[in-house]
């Protein structure tokens, strides 16, 4: 059996599996943790599922760690480049060294 | 059970005043958190931290747990509550961070097992909580982007019976759309951990991780291939054939070409939402690992001839 794949969720749905309501959705948004894709109006907001995983581990923190929001997308933002410069690494690293690699003789 | 110093675990006296028992946590809590350490057994230990602040930061249920301290708890100690023990303080609110969930069967008898609250609405007379969320790696070939192509996914499922927690594992048919990228994340609605009374399904979430090809590296929606020359045809240039994703093509190189030269191949790299990448080609030339008495000749003769000095710009400093 085929199971249901989704890549976006839309904001009345995503506050009901996290739990949160709008206005902590609106904070996050703001403060530049999530950006929806779809939508002008807040009622119409769509992310996708990469921003939903952001999320989960702001609202995380913002509770775990009893920090406020500023704080939380400093740390969120800092998580992202991480994450985007450890894949730039690898992918470098990986073509360097193909390109120093010696070729075998055939 | 083994009775736990929540004293011990945040690194306090019993005399530290509030202000300083939320420090030590707040300071422990930014060490072990998992989304900031991702050691194996920060979890674990981050857990224990927040439940001893659990206890600790709120006065009322620090006063109950000081009493059964007193009472004859030592830290690894076994321990039952005394009996009749009632706790007035509660177990407070269950939520979905990481520092509310899962408390120690300690905690729990204490305290009770914790209720649950819909930090948004929540309908009068629904008990049920939603399962938990499951987050896997998912390994993904890069020919398996091309087209929409459904994959076997198995893994493990907390399931909550009796007080206990069993793995228990499950497989299924997950359809991989085309075009997916690295790092992306792809959401299986209802195939997280089982919701309690009328709680609904947790989602599992699939973290696409591309298997590193042996020929081609991927960058965006563009792939790049390393293509070996030997100096002649990198001289007087050549009609190379080179793989793609979908067979191969020729690929002509135009005289004097250099190492770490890209050439652009249009379309031929991976599909996207806003079209298909190119495949970029990336020329190295590489020696013959030996030379033969013939070769030299040649190779002495270019030697004499050739005006080309790779060291010129030396020559200045």
């Amino acid at each position: 059996m085929m199971t249901e794949i989704l890549l976006k969720i839309s904001v009345r749905e995503l506050c009901q599996v996290e739990k949160i309501t709008e206005q902590f959705v609106i904070e996050a948004v703001e403060s530049g943790i999530a950006a929806p894709v779809e939508g002008k109006e807040v009622a119409d907001w769509v992310f996708d599922t990469t921003s939903v995983h952001w999320l989960k581990k702001a609202i995380r923190l913002h509770q775990d760690l009893e920090i406020d929001w500023i704080a939380v997308a400093m740390v969120i933002d800092l998580l992202r480049q991480k994450e985007s410069l450890q894949r730039e690494k690898q992918i470098i690293q990986q073509q360097l060294e193909r390109f120093l690699q010696q070729t075998q003789s055939s | 059970m083994k009775f736990k110093d929540y004293y011990q675990i945040l690194g306090v006296n019993p005399d530290t005043e509030s202000k300083d028992i939320k420090m030590a946590y707040r300071r422990l809590a930014r060490k072990y958190h998992p989304d900031m350490n991702p050691d194996k057994g920060a979890e674990e230990k981050f857990k224990e931290v927040a439940e001893a602040y659990e206890v600790l930061k709120d006065p009322a249920r620090r006063a109950e747990y000081d009493e059964l301290r007193q009472y004859g708890g030592r830290a690894g100690a076994g321990f039952e509550p005394p009996p009749g023990w009632q706790s007035t303080s509660g177990a407070g609110a269950r939520t979905d961070s990481f520092s509310e969930q899962e408390f120690s069967d300690f905690f729990n008898s204490l305290f009770g097992q914790r209720g649950h609250e819909f930090r948004s609405s929540q309908t009068e007379g629904d008990f049920g909580f939603r399962g938990r969320d499951l987050e896997l790696e998912m390994p993904i070939f890069l020919e398996d982007t091309l087209t929409d192509e459904s994959k076997q996914v198995t893994y493990h499922i907390p399931v909550y019976e009796n007080g206990q927690v069993r793995q228990v594992k499950k497989s299924l048919n997950v359809k991989i759309p085309k075009g997916v990228m690295d790092g992306e994340r792809i959401r299986v609605k209802g195939q997280g951990a089982a919701g309690q009374g009328s709680g609904a399904n947790g989602d599992l979430y699939l973290h696409i991780r591309l298997v590193p090809h042996p020929l081609f590296d991927v960058q965006g929606h563009n792939l790049l291939i390393t293509v070996p020359l030997t100096p002649w045809e990198a001289a007087l240039g050549a009609k190379v054939t080179i793989p793609t994703l979908k067979g191969k093509i020729n690929l002509t190189i135009a005289p004097n070409a250099q190492s770490g030269q890209k050439l652009r191949i249009k379309g031929k790299g991976l599909p996207s939402k806003t079209g298909t990448g190119d495949l970029y080609a990336i020329l190295k030339v590489v020696m013959p690992p030996t030379v033969n008495d013939d070769a030299k000749k040649l190779w002495t003769k270019l030697s004499e001839t050739a005006d080309f000095d790779p060291r010129a710009e030396w020559s200045n400093a």
